[in-house]
């Protein structure tokens, strides 16, 4: 028996793809499946395939979606030659029977027509040629009719009693016509234990929930794939609340704004990917110099420049972690699961109002638009820590104007005063300026400001940022991060768990002290990402200096890494240590 | 509070003879007049000789960086509505690396004052042609006269729908005082030109040129500072050079009064603390 099923549905772009996917994973986790997803849209095929593989499980989240399919459901001719070679041996392929079909594609395979469009054209429109997958797919994943009639009155109940009629109609047609033609997958013979409560989103809707648990009321952000479902999500939320946000007209009007929310004392945020970043390390070196706490996503894609918009890459981490022109403290956390998707953002807040600093939470393409089954985040109260205020007290003893924002102090933080807060006047400026936040270009006080703000995050350099999981066998480590990490998971788990695995969650400041400890616990530390330099493991090196320790394994071409590959690289790895 | 307690006693770095001197007394005049308190104004600037205005205000006053005052006083307004948030910056700032935040502020009508300290070149970098010199002006970057055509800032304002925009002449304090004095109290984005000469890198445009060369808004106008096109017509007819309320829409809504949630809540000093029923509520859509 299968642990799990992986099916790919595959269409043309604006076919409904992604969205017949997402409702069958929903149903599908209601009763009781995990459920991931990867979207796959290819802008170099004429006619605009995009096409979504779904992996299913029965007992645990699922880690990686599969690279080869027991079933492919084609509403195109490309879903089918694109993807034909990935069906498993005893793979279904199952297509609508307008599509033109090679017949030297499907030889000793098995295939079926479907008259998905003909369903569509003869009982509704042609367009809704999704519900017609929906119906035989719902057969084959041994959903009752009654469900996915429920399913499609939810996505169809407002759109008018016609539209919504003429779904039904085409369902019930498909799904008795699929009622005699395919079987339900043995897969689904047996149903889950339905143990847990669960939810299902994406990396960018736990980002956003996160956030406005952690208390952030403001965000300012420009549209750019892979990031703006954090936006869209917050301008839902956020009335509920009573939060704001604000679409500005580009990435260097967002930054600022975030700062100026935030230094008037709300907590903010803006999220964008590589393009927008760039733009931001305007504002990123604004909010290093005024210590205004600001959190920004930074939900990367292949680059440079517009690169390849909706393919995966971890390659703005260098650029993030030197941070653009002069110096200044910032955090960069990397989230590797939806979990930590929400948690660390909770985290991101606190830890700008503690340390008064930028702080990015990396994330990339996958881990950001992959919906998947999860067991509900439970709701506990969080700590919401604003870091250092000034007191009235203290307002009260300074004279007038005389209110010292950047007061040197033996951590280097010092207290905030919010506007509106009688007595805090006081200048805030991106000139080197004095402990009253006055310009000053004096070498003794460039020193001593320069040294109070790198200082402030030093701390965490002594704090652990990377996650094992293993025997602590002392021969190999994978250490990697972001999506990667479920991929490296799941290979870890079939190769028998010869190595240890890593996930790193903070990358600036890099836990150097853990990382030391790594490295003398370890023969090898294999990290695993997917840009051209190996930039995490060049940042390693350049803070730890032990490059003999320290392998990287890189790959930049937008596909990542696939299960089988990373069980390979594990297994030769194995052998080369034994 | 008297004008002086709106300084902080630091002698601004400007050359003897700068206009911006005098802008600087109308703020502070103005916040005196109006009675603003001090801990309520907050003063965004951004880069040039003009930037450093905010640094001379006894408020909560940013220094940002170049072409972005705007965006940074659009966020200060956004988390707090109570604040008096004004905006200064030069003609670099306002209408060459900032003009699309000009353009969107002016859109997005937002209850602030934008005022433009206008001395047609880049006196900090020591004397660069700036986006609204004329033709033919002789900078180090143009040493053989400016090609490019000048912007125009009113054109420019009243094209993006403005809701109030007024220029002002820094020899002409009271009648700039009163200028700002209306747009702090227009509700909406009120932008006030300043004609402000360098004494130092723009020996065309002096104070003497000024006199010669503006009219009074008022005395030159045919129709009502409510009437666009009336507006526009004197802004072509006087080339830009005329001082006063040139144009004020008053029924034009502000950002605040379009989205009254911004208005009813203060996000700078709400509660937030989270009950578990929130939660449920806003975790609804991802449940199963």
């Amino acid at each position: 028996m299968n642990k799990n099923f992986t099916l790919l549905i595959g269409g043309i772009q604006g076919e409904g793809v992604v969205s017949t996917g997402i409702s069958l994973m929903k149903a599908l986790s209601r009763r009781g499946y995990y459920t991931l997803s990867e979207r796959k849209f290819s802008s170099r095929i004429k006619g605009g395939n995009t096409h979504v593989a779904i992996t299913i499980a029965k007992k645990e989240e699922v880690n990686s979606v599969e690279s080869c399919y027991d079933m492919i459901m084609a509403m195109d001719q490309d879903s089918i030659h694109l993807n034909m070679h990935q069906l498993k041996p005893k793979g279904i392929l199952l297509y609508d029977e307008d599509i033109k079909i090679d017949e030297e594609w499907t030889d000793g395979l098995r295939s079926i027509a479907l008259p998905l469009s003909a369903i569509a054209k003869k009982h509704g429109k042609l367009f809704m040629k999704n519900t017609s997958v929906i119906g035989c797919l719902g057969k084959v994943t041994g959903f009752t009719y009654e469900v996915l009639q429920e399913m499609v009155t939810e996505a169809y109940g407002n759109k008018g009693e016609e539209v919504l009629d003429q779904n039904i109609a085409v369902l019930k047609t498909a799904f008795n016509h699929a009622s005699t033609t395919i079987s339900r997958a043995s897969f689904f013979d047996s149903e889950p234990a339905q143990a847990k409560k669960k939810m299902m989103m994406i990396g960018n809707e736990a980002i956003a929930i996160g956030a406005v648990v952690a208390g952030c009321r403001f965000m300012a952000g420009y549209p750019i794939t892979p990031a703006s479902d954090v936006m869209e999500n917050l301008a839902l939320i956020f009335p509920l609340v009573g939060g704001k946000t604000v679409q500005t007209e580009d990435e260097v009007a967002a930054i600022a704004m975030t700062i100026g929310a935030s230094h008037a004392g709300v907590r903010s945020m803006t999220a964008t990917s590589g393009p927008g970043m760039t733009l931001m390390g305007e504002g990123l070196g604004l909010a290093g110099m005024t210590e205004t706490p600001i959190v920004v996503v930074d939900a990367q894609r292949a680059g440079p420049s517009t690169g390849m918009p909706t393919k995966m890459e971890q390659s703005d981490l260098s650029f993030l972690y030197h941070g653009g022109h002069g110096e200044y403290a910032a955090i960069i956390l990397s989230p590797s699961t939806l979990q930590e998707c929400y948690e660390m953002t909770v985290d991101a807040f606190n830890l700008a109002d503690r340390y008064q600093c930028p702080v990015i939470i990396m994330t990339d393409l996958n881990l950001s638009l992959s919906a998947k089954t999860i067991d509900e985040i439970s709701f506990s109260e969080p700590v919401i820590d604003r870091g250092q205020l000034a007191s009235t007290e203290i307002l009260e003893s300074s004279y007038d104007g005389g209110f010292t924002r950047y007061q040197l102090t033996e951590n280097g933080i010092s207290a905030r005063a919010i506007p509106g807060t009688k007595g805090g006047q006081h200048q805030v400026t991106g000139l080197e300026h004095n402990e009253l936040g006055r310009p000053s270009d004096h070498p003794e006080n460039r020193k001593a400001m320069m040294d109070k703000r790198m200082k402030k995050t030093d701390p965490l350099k002594e704090r652990e940022g990377i996650i094992l999981e293993g025997k602590a066998s002392g021969s190999t480590l994978f250490l990697t991060f972001g999506s990667l990490y479920g991929t490296l998971k799941e290979a870890w788990m079939r190769t028998g768990k010869n190595v240890d695995l890593a996930r790193i969650g903070r990358i600036k400041p890099l836990p150097v002290k853990q990382l030391e400890t790594l490295m003398d616990q370890y023969e090898k530390i294999i990290v695993v990402e997917c840009n051209y330099h190996g930039q995490l493991a060049n940042i390693i090196n350049q803070e730890t200096g032990q490059p003999q320790k320290v392998k990287s394994i890189t790959r930049y071409d937008g596909k990542g890494f696939s299960i089988e590959e990373m069980m390979e690289i594990m297994d030769r790895w194995c052998q080369e240590w034994k | 509070m008297e004008m002086k307690d709106y300084g902080n006693g630091l002698n601004p770095t400007w050359c003897k003879g700068c206009g911006h001197f005098s802008i600087l007394r109308s703020l502070q005049t103005t916040a005196s007049r109006m009675n603003i308190p001090r801990e309520m104004l907050a003063v965004v600037s951004g880069i040039g000789c003009s930037g450093r205005i905010s640094g001379y205000m006894n408020a909560y006053s940013f220094h940002s960086v170049h072409g972005r005052s705007l965006p940074v006083a659009q966020g200060i307004k956004l988390a707090n509505p109570d604040l008096i948030v004004v905006a200064a910056g030069g003609d670099g700032d306002g209408f060459a690396i900032g003009t699309s935040h000009t353009v969107h502020a002016i859109r997005r009508n937002m209850d602030i004052t934008y005022i433009v300290m206008n001395n047609q070149v880049y006196g900090l970098t020591k004397g660069h042609v700036s986006p609204v010199s004329h033709q033919g002006f002789k900078t180090k970057t143009t040493p053989m006269g400016s090609v490019d055509m000048p912007l125009e800032p009113g054109l420019l304002a009243l094209a993006s729908g403005a809701s109030f925009y007024a220029q002002g002449f820094s020899a002409q304090q009271e009648e700039l005082i009163e200028l700002i004095q209306n747009a702090i109290e227009h509700p909406g984005f009120s932008l006030v030109q300043v004609f402000s000469p360098c004494v130092t890198y723009n020996k065309v445009n002096t104070y003497q040129w000024f006199r010669e060369h503006l009219k009074s808004a008022d005395e030159v106008r045919k129709a009502d500072p409510s009437d666009y096109l009336g507006s526009m017509q004197l802004l072509k007819e006087t080339e830009g050079l005329c001082t006063g309320v040139i144009y004020q829409n008053r029924t034009k809504l502000s950002y605040e009064e379009l989205h009254q949630e911004v208005k009813e809540k203060n996000l700078a000093t709400q509660d937030l603390r989270m009950t578990e029923a929130v939660y449920q509520q806003i975790t609804e859509r991802f449940k199963l």
